[in-house]
């Protein structure tokens, strides 16, 4: 019986460094272009780009302006390395799934890893599409009821309150959809240890999440929380530190990685509660024993 | 006026990220010390012309039945035969109107949801024996060939000498179409401007100042005193031009009469879902209309009130009316937003407008600023719009900048983008196009006249004032506004104000960024930086004699040239920066096309940068004020890593 206590995170941190390495590769790809747009442009500059970073945003809008030709192509680079990452981040998600719910901590096994994934990626695949179809029809339920209503409501009401009453018909789709996202990841959780199938797995996911409602939308919500806080937080250290210079450069390079490490790790913490919930019946058997 | 769409703003917005503490010259906050010059500031203009109007508003039909007397003075010094009477409200009549016909994109394009139009009842001129003449059968409200009914000619069945007085009698009625640009109505909402005959202006000369209502422009008018009593249903909130000086109920109307002197127009709202907030600020009675649930709203524009209020009239005179009041229309008759009349002007900016995002505060601020520039110093629109539109929009981005300071168009998270620059980048588009200073209708289009109108305007006086001092600039303003308060000046008495205070040599310059396409962009050309050799050979020198061996080092020696390209010349500071990461400064008076600095020191000369400070807003192109010797540059890290970590940020949002 595998010792449950061992599927978490912090226990797995190749695991962890292997996402947030697939993210920083894919990122730096798409980043690449706009990079070389401003390194084309002031590369040559004896300050560095530092200008375009200036208060008032002066140089950057002329940039923008003047370049408005790479700085489309550049977009065009972001936004392809966006659906790329969208599409083929399962893989590495579920990978780490796989060595949290599977691996020895005490042996690094990346080729059983990323093995174990490709078994799995057929439901995992299947999962996604069913889930992301689900929770659009949700939030586009929401947003055609929410629209309705304000329209319904313009002239009683007013502009504003019409659309504050669209915004509270629209929010509770919204948790709807929350809730769909959590079942989502405890169907994916489902698949990797129980092997089961797409439908199967929604089955054993939303089981999981009637069971236990509040603690486990508690456990995601407050992981979704902690992921925001420090990306607002480095940025107000961000504004004060500039970013001029070797060192400060460098300083900042190693908070915003360690805000991405930080976000992957709360994603694994909470995916690794999900794989906890969904053991395998056998296991579940012996613990009863 | 404010254009709806600030060019480029959202979409620069998004492209932005987090900026490090500001290095660029800050000018001085606060609010400026009253000119002892207001002491001796005129307190009233030359009584013209005077409207004594009572107005009747139909909520359902959205009609307005308006009567009373209008009292002419001739003040020219001509005898007039004919009078010209703006009819603005058939603006909105057809498609064969001057203003529909000009569509020339942009706002107030759209063909109007309903048409508008005024309809003259009755026009009596009081004759000397007390009887009256009909004007009404003579009149011609088209020209041949033209079905334009915005610009009536009425012959006069007797002349009016100079110093005589005119007393007329009028009917009309007025129907508002839906809204649109200003006027109208939206369901119970109403914003009323440009809705009663209204005189041209008669020049000093005889001339009458008369135009359609033009698309780009509509203000050119006398001064006088406007004495209107409103009636609209009781359940209606009421805001107008001037003071309340008498408010009932009467049979379930609400009839107010506003009184106020000293104006050139008089506009009005009414709208049964108003609510208000009042303030007295700098002695002024301020008061926000503003829909249901948009306090937010209303705060902001008060706030910006608080500001700029006391802030322009320190620096352009004494806001001289008892009276202010701020409309702030919801978002479905956002056509009535932007807009200025005397003591009257409407914002803009939907309920949930992020705190960062500056629009409220930047409408707010460029509609009040027309109380001097369109208001006090009643340019003509139509003719020189860049007297009223463009200085202001500087007027504009200067309060905002000592009010907000980098982030005075936006401040998110970081992203401070400026108004004055976001007006620099624009102001740039079309300037080699046409020039600023043309009549309205004269543009070849709509982003055109924005363009050059509005922002090169503001980034030449921005760029005066980094350049010359923003106090200067401030001055040469100031004297122009106090000299020319009730009065019409045009585009030379504008550049004479900044002869008198800068200097004919400036004053030239800024005539010729107006006038004549004015542009400039400063290059770094080219930087070299070697080792400096010592010559060889044997030297006599204090009584010694020194052998110098070839290929002795001395340090470092190169230079930097700089280039200044187009016709207008500022001058700038060059910045040498050097291996060591020290940096050295050279001021250039630029009145020669080129520069070249000669560098001889212990380290390498690594780069140039022309206008380091960011002062010359107005350079065509910042991407070519630097340049670095072979291996000077500093690459760009920073973009990649900031690039990179956004991306991954965006990565991880929509990752499965």
């Amino acid at each position: 019986v595998r010792d449950e206590e061992a599927i978490r995170a912090r226990k797995h941190p190749l695991a962890v460094l292997g996402v947030w390495a697939w993210e920083t590769g894919l990122a730096s790809v798409g980043a690449w272009p706009a990079a070389s747009l401003v390194r084309a442009v002031y590369g040559n500059d004896p300050r560095g780009d530092g200008p375009l970073w200036t208060p008032g945003a002066h140089a950057l809008l002329d940039l923008l302006w003047r370049d408005a030709h790479g700085v489309s192509e550049a977009a065009r680079a972001l936004a392809l390395a966006l659906a790329i990452g969208a599409v083929a981040g399962l893989l590495p998600m579920t990978a780490m799934m796989v060595a949290m719910a599977h691996g020895d901590p005490a042996r690094r096994r990346f080729a059983v890893n990323v093995s174990g994934a490709l078994d799995v990626l057929p439901a995992m695949a299947a999962l996604l599409i069913l889930m992301t179809a689900a929770e659009a029809l949700a939030v586009g339920a929401g947003v055609f009821l929410g629209t309705l209503a304000e329209s319904l409501a313009h002239v009683g009401l007013g502009e504003a309150r019409a659309q504050q009453l669209a915004t509270a018909i629209v929010v509770p789709f919204l948790v709807f959809a929350g809730v769909m996202g959590v079942t989502h990841d405890l169907a994916r959780a489902a698949v990797v240890r129980r092997r089961a199938g797409p439908v199967g797995a929604l089955v054993a996911g939303a089981a999981a999440f009637r069971a236990d409602p509040l603690s486990l939308a508690w456990s995601w919500a407050w992981r979704a929380i902690a992921a925001v806080v420090p990306v607002f937080a480095v940025g107000m250290v961000a504004e004060r530190l500039g970013g001029r210079g070797v060192l400060a450069l460098a300083i900042l390079a190693i908070l915003h990685q360690g805000v991405v490490l930080g976000r992957v790790a709360l994603r694994a913490s909470w995916l690794a509660t999900g794989l906890r919930r969904l053991a395998p019946f056998h296991h579940l058997d012996a613990s009863a024993r | 006026m404010i254009p709806r769409v600030r060019p480029h703003t959202l979409a620069l917005a998004a492209a932005l990220a987090l900026s490090p503490a500001d290095t660029r010259p800050q000018r001085s906050g606060g609010v400026p010390e009253p000119s002892a010059d207001d002491a001796e500031l005129r307190a009233h203009a030359i009584d013209v012309v005077d409207y004594t109007l009572r107005a009747v508003l139909d909520p359902v039909l959205h009609t307005v039945h308006g009567e009373g007397r209008i009292s002419w003075r001739n003040t020219s010094t001509a005898t007039v035969r004919e009078l010209w009477l703006h009819l603005y409200l058939n603006a909105f009549k057809n498609e064969r109107s001057a203003f529909l016909r000009e569509r020339v994109g942009g706002r107030g394009s759209e063909q109007p949801e309903d048409w508008g139009w005024i309809d003259l009842r009755a026009l009596a001129l009081h004759d000397p024996d007390g009887t009256t003449s009909d004007l009404l059968r003579a009149i011609d409200l088209r020209r041949p060939g033209d079905d334009d009914e915005t610009d009536a000619r009425v012959p006069l069945p007797r002349s009016i000498k100079p110093g005589e007085t005119a007393v007329i009698d009028v009917v009309f009625d007025d129907k508002l179409p839906a809204i649109v640009e200003r006027t109208g109505y939206r369901g119970t909402f109403h914003m009323i401007g440009q809705w009663f005959p209204k005189i041209a202006r008669l020049e000093p000369d005889g001339t009458w100042a008369h135009f359609p209502f033009h698309h780009l422009a509509e203000f050119y008018a006398d001064f006088g005193t406007y004495d209107v009593t409103l009636d609209v249903p009781a359940a209606y909130t009421l805001g107008a031009t001037g003071p309340v000086v008498d408010t009932r109920i009467e049979r379930g109307r609400r009839v107010e009469r506003h009184v106020q002197s000293d104006v050139h127009d008089f506009a009005w709202t009414a709208w049964d879902q108003w609510r208000s907030i009042h303030e007295r600020i700098d002695g002024i009675d301020v008061t926000v209309l503003f829909p249901p649930a948009f306090e937010d709203m209303a705060a902001r524009d008060l706030a910006a009130v608080r500001f700029a209020l006391p802030y322009e009239s320190g620096r352009y005179g004494r806001y001289p009316y008892p009276v202010l009041t701020v409309v702030h229309p919801q978002q479905d008759a956002a056509e009535a937003g932007g807009m200025e009349y005397p003591t009257i002007i409407t914002s803009a900016g939907a309920w949930p407008t992020p705190s960062g995002v500056r629009l409220p505060e930047i409408v707010t601020v460029h509609e009040l600023g027309h109380q001097w520039f369109y208001g006090l110093v009643a340019t003509n629109e139509t003719l020189w719009p860049m007297l009223d539109e463009g200085v202001n929009e500087f007027a504009e981005i200067d309060a905002m900048a000592k009010w907000r300071g980098d982030g005075s168009a936006a401040d998110l998270v970081g992203l401070r983008v400026s108004d004055a620059a976001i007006q620099a980048i624009v102001g740039n588009m079309a300037v080699q196009d046409e020039p600023v200073a043309q009549a309205a209708n004269a543009f070849s289009s709509g982003a055109n006249y924005g363009k050059l109108v509005y922002a090169r305007t503001a980034a030449v006086l921005e760029t005066m004032a980094r350049v010359y001092g923003d106090e200067a600039v401030g001055r040469a303003l100031g004297s122009y506004t106090r000299r020319f308060r009730f009065e019409h000046p045009g585009p030379d008495q504008l550049v004479g104000a900044f002869a008198d205070v800068l200097g004919d040599r400036i004053a030239s310059t800024l005539r010729a960024a107006l006038f004549d396409k004015g542009w400039v962009d400063y290059v770094v050309e080219g930087v070299s930086s070697r080792r400096s050799t010592a010559a060889a050979g044997v030297f006599d020198a204090n009584g010694a004699r020194v052998t110098i061996p070839r290929g002795d080092e001395a340090g470092w020696e190169g230079s930097a040239l700089v280039v200044r390209r187009g016709s207008l010349a500022f001058p700038v500071d060059i910045e040498l920066v050097l291996a060591d990461g020290s940096t050295r400064r050279e001021r250039w008076d630029a009145e020669n096309s080129w520069k070249r600095i000669a560098w001889h020191g212990p380290v390498a000369l690594r780069g140039a940068v022309v206008d380091p400070d960011d002062r010359v807003t107005i350079d065509a192109n910042l991407e070519n004020n630097h340049g670095s010797a072979e291996g000077g540059g500093a690459g760009a890290p920073r973009s990649l890593e900031r690039a990179t970590y956004w991306t991954q940020l965006a990565l991880q949002a929509i990752a499965p």
